[in-house]
């Protein structure tokens, strides 16, 4: 073979294959380089791009009624979140985007572009799971999920204002949301997870809080009861077109709260609804003058200065009585009575003149010790304290008129503390919106015989003759005090705007439960507390004692509970045409009837 | 069919002229098999996410690359029954069939366009891309052009100039697509193989010294495309603009270590890294079996380009200079365009959108790759059989 000379290649081929072989080193050295010198830092890089701490949202405690129920729960939601680094606000995804959301995509750009300098911004929060997944299926760039957890309230309007709600992060806002929120509210968790560029989670890589759910709550309060009440109160405001209305029911022995229902309410589920006073709780908040319902108070201050005794008599002619340039009527003479029908006959100068006979220290005394004037403990958020003046400041007037609730100001919830003293033997406990475990710390306030002298009065407010008679029940006995209150209005008190209240207790033998009832501003003729308020405490009553299973005490009507088996129809009209024939009921026999 | 054992087949083997099957560099056949095999792997697991959430199904463009191997392994067995001397004879005709694709993209309703250039032309369910196939159409061109003219090539600057115009043409239609990467690769391969073919060193050196002020001008006629450019200097100035794809690169390439997270273990695939199963399949690579995998690859490029420069020299050797420029095209080709994308990927040139020959999803470059080889194995096979 010849070997040409002037054929250059030779070298001309080693140096290109020299440099090609220097690159391919270069490309090894650099790879070294990269991987293993250089490793640590673009690790440390790409964690920081797809490790992520993620929260772990905890749940937020149930809120249970006494039997297990919920009124509130948490149900898991997603909340869609962009970073307005990554998500381009263009196109027709990002219009899609808009559109499943229901956003305006000229105003959502618009915030997009003033939060340039943030990661995170909201752009809907708790969707519905499935819509989320919707969302997400569009797969754009910046859009992410986030978990989190709605509150809601299966009983909605009815339980609203002691239940209160949360606020959109889970915070509680109103009632026992808020009153309780440190049990309530859980502490989220954090974790270390491996996301991929579209913001989903790829894999969890390590645990590092764990989330710790808030504590369940058992209230109080009975579904049923509330239930009842709600419908009951709701009926009777309609019926009176009444401006407003409470209704309470507390277990006299324990203090716990079994209803406390208010028109108008509001359906926490529905946030657009929660506007002006409609959540205001105004069994607790709004306060108002008791009127004759105070008048049992003045009885006991009586009974308890052993100044009077329960067949006293004071004269209440001629029906009215001057107290300085003030003038206290009655609705007629009532003439000489003693005590027990001054409450049933709700005699002011009666009320008056027992007030003016005592000294005003202990008159003061046992108003304050019935808690008039002072907040009932259960710690609910917002609640009034009312107005009881110290009797340094009480001229006559004022004691006359503090004697039939005028001049003093409460809440449905203190008046029917107050009562619940009168139904537990003298003893007043502290009310509760939890429910009661073992003993309840309650302070005496009366001696158990004027407790008991008082229910007697009360009872015959019910019988005929007295001013509630409307709020006698089937097979319970049932002791109680009416209250038509003129309101205040900024020209003195009001001619036409009353309020009509019914507090009452049953069965009277053995008290269970007391029930106030507060219908503001009846408007459809009627006024009177025993008009008004008394047929809806009747219904009430009537319902929860049924509920709790409470034994009859009054045998002197034929009993609907008497048969264990449901009576037949027909035998359920005889009862009740019987009962309809009646109109009055008969006599309660009590061995110490008071007349 | 009988086994041999060793003591039988060796004696045989010495004593008989070598037969047809013995005439074949199995070596590199293996060693491109390797690449490809490795190259669709790699496109499934780096594609798996992307394909899952685009078209809803993973394997997507697993099955599709697994088809272009099938067609371009078909097409590489024709090729090596084809003899040289019909690509020497072919060679005008495909140049111009080659411009006339290129041209033929740039037409509004035939070419593609994707992320800002005109590459493809569709042809049915397939997209072909004429500059992968330029790069070819041209090396074989040029191989028989180099032949005719040799001493016009070697004595005259007008035997250097001829290619150069008809090289610029090309050039300046692949810069309209624009496919930069693409006239980089086709200017340096046709220079080297001009280089090699004896054109004289001061006009080469002149020529190489034009053809890079030209490249400066253009760049600083537009200085945000320099600045764009030389991003890969320091991509870390700006991660989440302009050096976004690149630190994400580089980032999957730094998690690979000595061996790498693990076949499909890759995060950055997770949609961090854009063009993970294209352009950039060395970084998904790089991350999943690391240093271990990268050297092979790299090794492999290397061999290849290698056992192409060796062929060539053989064939000069042998007095077959049409095989030996087409040979050193090749290996240029396969060196250039192999080196470039992994340099990308790592950093060290700018980023340009070029495929890794054998491996990168996409039917044109599979295919092109595949003639490649094929032309090389057959080469070696006629220098095996003698003049």
């Amino acid at each position: 073979m010849e070997t040409r000379i002037e054929n250059p290649v030779i070298w001309r081929r080693l140096s290109v294959v020299a440099i090609l072989l220097l690159a391919f080193s270069g490309l090894v050295w650099r790879a070294i380089d990269l991987q293993l010198n250089r490793g640590e830092f673009l690790q440390m890089e790409g964690n920081a791009r797809f490790l992520r701490v993620m929260k772990v949202p905890a749940h937020r405690g149930k809120i249970l009624d006494r039997n297990g129920y919920p009124l509130a729960i948490s149900t898991p939601v997603d909340s869609v979140w962009a970073n307005p680094h990554e998500l381009h606000p263009k196109g027709a995804r990002f219009n899609r985007l808009v559109t499943l959301l229901g956003l305006d995509g000229r105003q959502l750009r618009r915030e997009l572009e003033a939060r340039k300098d943030r990661e995170f911004v909201f752009l809907k929060r708790q969707l519905d799971p499935g819509l989320a997944e919707r969302v997400m299926a569009l797969g754009i760039d910046g859009v992410y999920l986030q978990r989190e957890y709605r509150r809601y309230y299966p009983m909605g309007e009815v339980a609203a204002h002691v239940v209160g709600f949360t606020n959109v992060d889970d915070t509680g806002q109103e009632g026992i949301e808020l009153a309780f929120e440190d049990r309530l509210k859980g502490t989220s968790g954090s974790k270390r997870v491996l996301r991929d560029r579209t913001g989903q989670s790829v894999a969890d890589v390590e645990p590092i809080r764990a989330p710790k759910a808030g504590q369940d709550l058992v209230l109080s309060i009975d579904k049923r009861i509330q239930y009842l009440a709600y419908r009951t109160l709701l009926a009777a405001v309609k019926r009176n077109r009444a401006r407003a209305g409470s209704a309470v029911v507390l277990d006299t022995r324990s203090g716990e709260v079994l209803a406390m229902v208010n028109q108008p309410s509001y359906n926490p589920n529905n946030r657009s609804d929660l506007v002006g006073s409609r959540f205001r709780n105004r069994a607790i908040t709004d306060v108002f003058e008791p009127g004759s319902t105070a008048k049992p108070f003045t009885i006991a201050a009586a009974l308890g200065s052993g100044r009077f005794g329960t067949d006293s008599l004071v004269d209440t002619s001629p029906g009215y009585l001057e107290v300085g340039k003030y003038l206290v009527k009655d609705i007629r003479n009532h003439g000489k009575i003693d005590l027990g029908t001054i409450v049933q006959k709700s005699s002011n100068v009666g009320a008056s003149k027992i007030a003016l006979a005592l000294p005003p220290e202990e008159l003061w005394q046992t108003f304050s010790r019935f808690g008039f004037g002072q907040v009932s403990g259960a710690g609910f958020p917002g609640e009034a304290a009312g107005v009881l003046n110290h009797y340094f400041e009480w001229g006559d007037v004022h004691k006359a008129t503090l004697s039939y609730g005028y001049g003093i100001s409460v809440t449905a919830l203190q008046l029917a503390r107050a009562y619940a003293a009168i139904a537990n033997d003298g003893r007043l406990s502290p009310v509760t919106f939890e429910a009661a475990n073992g003993k309840v710390k309650a302070a005496r306030v009366i001696s158990e015989e004027v407790a008991l002298k008082l229910r007697r009065m009360l009872e015959t407010v019910v019988t005929s003759g007295g001013t509630g008679t409307r709020a006698q029940l089937e097979g319970y006995r049932v002791a109680g005090k009416t209250g038509t209150v003129r309101k205040v209005t900024p020209s003195g008190y009001s001619e036409d705007r009353y309020v009509a209240l019914f507090a009452g207790m049953a069965p009277m033998s053995s008290p269970r439960i007391v029930t106030v009832v507060v219908i503001d501003e009846p408007n459809a003729g009627d006024y009177y507390g025993g008009q008004v308020a008394a047929p809806a405490f009747a219904e009430i009553t009537q319902g929860v004692l049924r509920l709790l299973g409470v034994a009859p005490d009054d045998r002197s009507l034929p009993l609907r509970q008497a048969s264990a088996t449901v009576p037949s129809r027909s035998v359920m009209e005889r009862i009740q045409s019987a009962l309809a024939q009646l109109k009055l009921p008969p006599e309660r026999h009590a061995p110490e009837a008071t007349r | 069919m009988k086994v041999l054992t060793l003591p039988q087949a060796l004696p045989r083997a010495l004593a008989t002229e070598p037969t047809w099957i013995d005439r074949w560099d199995y070596g590199l056949l293996a060693s491109a098999l390797f690449l490809a095999g490795l190259g669709l792997v790699m496109v499934a697991s780096a594609s798996i996410s992307i394909a899952a959430r685009e078209v809803s199904d993973p394997l997507y463009f697993f099955w599709r690359q697994a088809a272009y191997l099938g067609f371009s392994l078909a097409i590489g067995a024709i090729t090596l029954g084809v003899p040289t001397r019909i690509w020497q004879r072919l060679g005008p005709v495909l140049l111009v069939l080659g411009i006339v694709l290129l041209a033929l993209v740039l037409l509004p309703g035939v070419g593609r366009e994707v992320n800002g250039s005109t590459r493809w032309m569709k042809f049915g369910t397939l997209n072909l891309q004429p500059s992968e196939v330029m790069k070819v159409f041209l090396v074989i061109y040029l191989a028989g052009y180099l032949v005719r003219r040799t001493e016009e090539v070697r004595s005259r600057l007008g035997g250097f100039l001829k290619p150069v115009v008809l090289l610029s043409i090309i050039a300046a239609l692949l810069l309209l697509e624009p496919d930069y990467g693409a006239t980089v690769v086709l200017f340096a391969t046709a220079l080297g193989m001009m280089f090699l073919a004896g054109v004289p060193l001061m006009i080469f050196l002149v020529w190489v010294l034009v053809t890079v002020s030209f490249f400066a001008c253009l760049m600083l006629a537009a200085p945000y495309r320099l600045e764009r450019l030389m991003i890969f200097m320091n991509p870390w100035s700006d991660p989440y603009g302009s050096g976004f794809q690149l630190t994400q690169a580089l980032i999957a390439i730094g998690r690979g270590e000595w061996f790498g997270v693990g076949l499909g273990a890759s995060v950055q695939k997770l949609f961090y890294l854009p063009e993970a199963h294209t352009d950039f399949l060395f970084a998904v690579l790089a991350e999943e079996l690391g240093l271990v995998g990268v050297v092979s690859v790299i090794s492999l490029f290397a061999f290849i380009v290698i056992r192409a420069m060796q062929i060539g020299a053989r064939a000069e050797k042998l007095g077959a200079p049409f095989c030996a420029y087409l040979a050193y095209g090749i290996g240029l080709l396969v060196a250039l365009q192999s080196v470039i994308n992994i340099g990308v990927n790592m950093g060290m040139l700018p980023t340009k959108g070029l495929t890794l020959p054998l491996m990168s999803y996409g039917g044109s470059s599979l295919v092109v790759s595949c003639l490649c080889i094929a032309i090389l194995l057959r080469i070696d096979h006629e220098l095996r059989a003698g003049p």
